[in-house]
């Protein structure tokens, strides 16, 4: 079996619809792979880690990675944005690719819970750290809808206007 | 009578692709005062320029517009062609219709052909009011300044002063040799570099046609081509040079108190407060650095020395080690120096460049000893560096068995600089293989964006170093963790196995970037010469001015151009110093006409023209008891600000006067006064 790539035979071009979500740099990257050398996706082994991403994005793949979970990894550390001699942005790059995962319903599941999160409570990533908060001597509850329930009101009224809600994959109620 | 000759060019395609040149010389033909108008393919050529001649010669006419692309590069063609058939090359005018027509309104032929006719209008109005004018000549002063004792000033100086001409060479350091001199050995031959620069040096310094000013700084720069008016301060040394032979007594026994971080060694050892940058020094001198001087035994300059209960002088250890009498506080120095004023033709400027320091970069732990700049590791492994060329860690002075070295820091980065300094590939790899060389059983790992090495016998060099056993990755890298032991881990990728690697390391190196220092804006402003976007100096034309600048007799050599290594430096300077050379040896330097000049008579000396001069060009002189202004013919430029200001008209520009703008003007707007 040949593996040889044929890249006139691409039919694809991801390029423009990552440009539209927000990862314009992504054309200036010279796969120089330091934001490879910090991110904690490429450090734990995610198959589709930011520089891989950039690069089968620029090649022309996008059916064989849509469904990739990797980039529903980063956690914004920033360190792909600091280290970078191009001022490709990295970070901004993946959440270009998750935007378009999202809208072809590729994402993985759990992130899903995510976004029910987010919409029900104010809050995407959830921990019950109330305990700790008050040892360290935070008020209990941060400075979020969780200490004002009525913000909650405003974040479900961005929500329901976004892109997000006329894709209908949470309950908005 | 004036007779008018339009010569319409058609610039192959460039014009008529969009013009209607038939039409243009057509109505060319109805002007007043035309009395020949041509079409041809390519003016400029030599039938072109035949053609004007030829109608010239035969007496048809006495006045030539071209009409065709830009006087910028053309207007001298067209001259020479009048000048060779007899006619004044002044009286000669050029209609941009390329640039300024066909090129700006390429879709747009019916439009393009109506304002190409208006051009040639207004040029024919004007060539009818031209007057003939003659070049003035100056007397060129046949000496040259060179600015920077490195490898590029020294080449200009030695080319210049072997044609014969006086040199002056001004350095800023104590000696010259600039950063050639500190280092080790060069690529790709791995020559040792004091070995083939010494003789150079001594060559300088020793040449009856060179006189060097180390540690001078040039503080002013007045004068135009062929007599510029330097003044070079000549920096307080306090040590008599005319006695001082250089023996060193004095440098060892200034105390640790007055010791501070060597900048020849690049901060790695100290220096004391007197002392000699390097033991080849040219000239072999001590200097005292007297901000860090100690004044020892209270031996502040110009005072006497207080005495003991014997009656013998107090001296500092310094004063009683020189056997020649050379280091003598007594002598009340001027902390100013001296400057001197020097009269030269041509300048050139070699003030070379400077390291970034590994300050600016956080992610590269800067801050533990065992991080060096490549230039820091160029000192410790040169024989004359701070452990006599043994590899050591700093931390701990023990041999390091890892060694990373890290390019493109600084370099090819949108954070700090966008230019690749096109130096550091090779000499990391010159660096690696010296230190494989001598020690093989040292691990290297070289992390590289790309491997640049494009000169003569470069290739070569790159796959020697990887059949010695380096290790090359391909991969940018991102950060290093400090380790216990003044050890690092360096976090890096594989490119091509695709995978984070990390290395810990005992020693890193990084490239930095090549920059100019700041003092170098303020070198520019001196000299009236520009800096490009990067930060260097700028040359007048990227391709074809590789040394000339935008201030006629000043030339450009080295690395303060941009960046380059050895044997390109080497070759600029030769070239700066063959062009710094045709003024001096022509021997005169030729002044336009086209120049402002104040009628005497007209002005009323209310000197509102003086401060408006951007040359500086314009004084109040006493005529019969009343001010007028003059006008300096070697500074003016002809800009005619003067001329639009002066409010009693007394200011004429020859070559556009207001009688031939006005009657450009008139030629132009002929359609609308009829309308």
């Amino acid at each position: 079996m040949v593996v040889t790539v044929n890249l006139t035979k691409m039919e694809e071009n991801p390029i423009p619809e990552i440009i539209k979500f927000g990862g314009e740099g992504i054309v200036k990257c010279i796969q120089c792979g330091a934001c490879a050398s910090v991110c904690p996706l490429s450090l734990a082994g995610m198959p589709l880690y930011n520089k891989k991403l950039f690069k089968m994005l620029l090649s022309g793949y996008f059916e064989e990675i849509i469904e990739d979970p990797s980039p529903w990894a980063c956690v914004a550390c920033n360190r792909c944005v600091e280290i970078c001699p191009r001022d490709v942005k990295p970070f901004q790059v993946i959440f270009a690719f998750r935007r378009i995962q999202v809208r072809e319903f590729a994402m993985p599941m759990n992130v899903l819970g995510g976004m029910k999160n987010l919409y029900e409570k104010g809050h995407a990533v959830f921990s019950e750290a109330a305990e700790i908060r008050k040892k360290v001597g935070l008020p209990e509850m941060p400075p979020s809808t969780l200490a004002y329930p009525e913000a909650l009101k405003e974040v479900q009224t961005l929500l329901k206007n976004s892109e997000v809600a006329k894709l209908g994959v949470i309950p908005m109620s | 009578m004036v007779k008018i000759g339009v010569y319409v060019c058609h610039c192959g395609e460039n014009i008529a692709g969009v013009v209607d040149v038939k039409a243009v010389k057509e109505f060319a033909e109805k002007l007043p005062g035309v009395t020949v108008a041509r079409e041809y393919l390519f003016m400029c050529s030599d039938p072109g320029q035949e053609l004007i001649k030829k109608d010239i010669q035969e007496g048809l006419v006495d006045r030539v517009v071209v009409a065709a692309c830009t006087p910028r590069t053309h207007e001298p063609i067209f001259r020479k062609a009048l000048e060779a058939a007899g006619l004044n090359k002044y009286l000669f005018e050029m209609a941009n219709i390329r640039d300024q027509c066909s090129w700006a309104h390429p879709h747009d032929k019916e439009g393009a052909t109506e304002k190409a006719k208006q051009l040639v209008a207004s040029a024919v109005a004007k060539a009818a009011l031209l007057e003939p004018l003659e070049d003035k000549f100056v007397d060129v002063e046949r000496s040259a300044l060179v600015i920077g004792g490195g490898v590029a000033g020294m080449f200009s100086a030695l080319e210049l002063a072997n044609m014969g001409y006086k040199v002056y060479l001004v350095e800023k350091e104590p000696s010259i040799g600039g950063k050639m001199i500190m280092l080790d050995k060069t690529f790709p031959t791995n020559d040792c570099s004091a070995c083939i620069l010494t003789p150079i040096m001594v060559e300088v310094g020793t040449h009856p046609n060179i006189e060097l000013l180390t540690y001078s700084e040039v503080e002013e720069v007045e004068g135009f081509i062929g007599n510029f008016t330097v003044k070079v301060r000549k920096k307080q040394t306090y040590v008599d040079w005319d006695k001082c032979t250089g023996c060193g007594a004095c440098i060892d026994v200034c105390p640790s108190t007055a010791r501070v971080p060597d900048e020849f060694n690049q901060g790695l050892n100290k220096r004391g407060a007197i002392y000699i940058p390097f033991p080849q020094a040219v000239p072999k001198k001590a200097v005292v650095d007297i901000e860090a001087c100690n004044n020892c035994a209270g031996r502040k300059i110009g005072t006497e020395p207080k005495k003991t209960k014997s009656g013998k002088p107090l001296l500092a250890p310094c004063e009683r080690a020189c056997p020649t009498g050379a280091c003598d506080r007594s002598i009340a120095w001027n902390p100013e120096g001296e400057v001197v004023e020097l009269k030269v033709g041509t300048i050139i400027v070699a003030t070379g460049y400077r390291v970034m320091d590994k300050e600016h970069f956080k992610e590269y732990a800067p801050d533990s000893p065992n991080v060096l700049t490549a230039l820091q590791l160029e000192r410790l492994i040169s024989a004359t560096g701070p452990t006599e060329g043994k590899l050591v860690r700093p931390s701990d002075g023990e041999k390091p068995k890892v060694i990373s070295f890290i390019s493109c820091v600084g370099s090819r980065d949108e954070r700090y600089h966008t230019y690749c300094s096109r130096v550091c590939c090779m000499y990391m790899l010159k660096q690696a293989r010296l230190i494989k060389e001598k020690y093989p059983d040292v691990e290297i790992y070289m992390h590289f964006m790309d491997v640049r090495t494009p000169g003569k016998d470069f290739d070569e060099y790159y796959t020697y170093a990887r059949q010695l056993g380096i290790k090359i990755i391909r991969g940018k890298v991102g950060g290093i963790e400090k380790l216990p032991g003044d050890r690092l881990r360096v976090m890096g990728f594989d490119v091509d196995l695709g995978k984070p690697i990390e290395v810990d390391a005992d020693l890193v190196v990084l490239a930095t970037a090549i920059e100019l220092p700041e003092d170098a804006k303020e070198l520019a402003r001196k000299l009236s010469i520009s800096m490009d976007a990067a930060g260097f100096f700028k040359e007048l034309h990227p391709k074809l001015k590789p040394v000339e600048t935008s201030v006629e007799g000043i030339y450009l050599a080295g690395c303060c151009q941009g960046p380059k290594d050895i044997p390109d430096t080497v070759a600029q300077a030769k070239a700066a110093a063959a062009a710094a050379a045709v003024p001096l040896s022509v021997g005169k330097v030729k002044v336009e006409p086209l120049i402002s000049e104040v009628n005497a008579e007209k002005c009323s000396g209310c000197g509102v023209c003086v401060p408006l001069c951007p040359y500086d060009a314009i004084k109040l002189v006493d005529v019969d008891g009343e001010p007028r202004a003059q006008i300096d013919i070697t500074q003016c430029k002809g800009c005619g600000v003067c001329a639009a200001a002066c409010p009693s008209k007394a200011i004429k520009l020859y070559g556009f006067t207001d009688e031939q703008i006005f009657a450009q003007i008139r030629a132009l707007t002929v359609g609308l006064q009829q309308q």
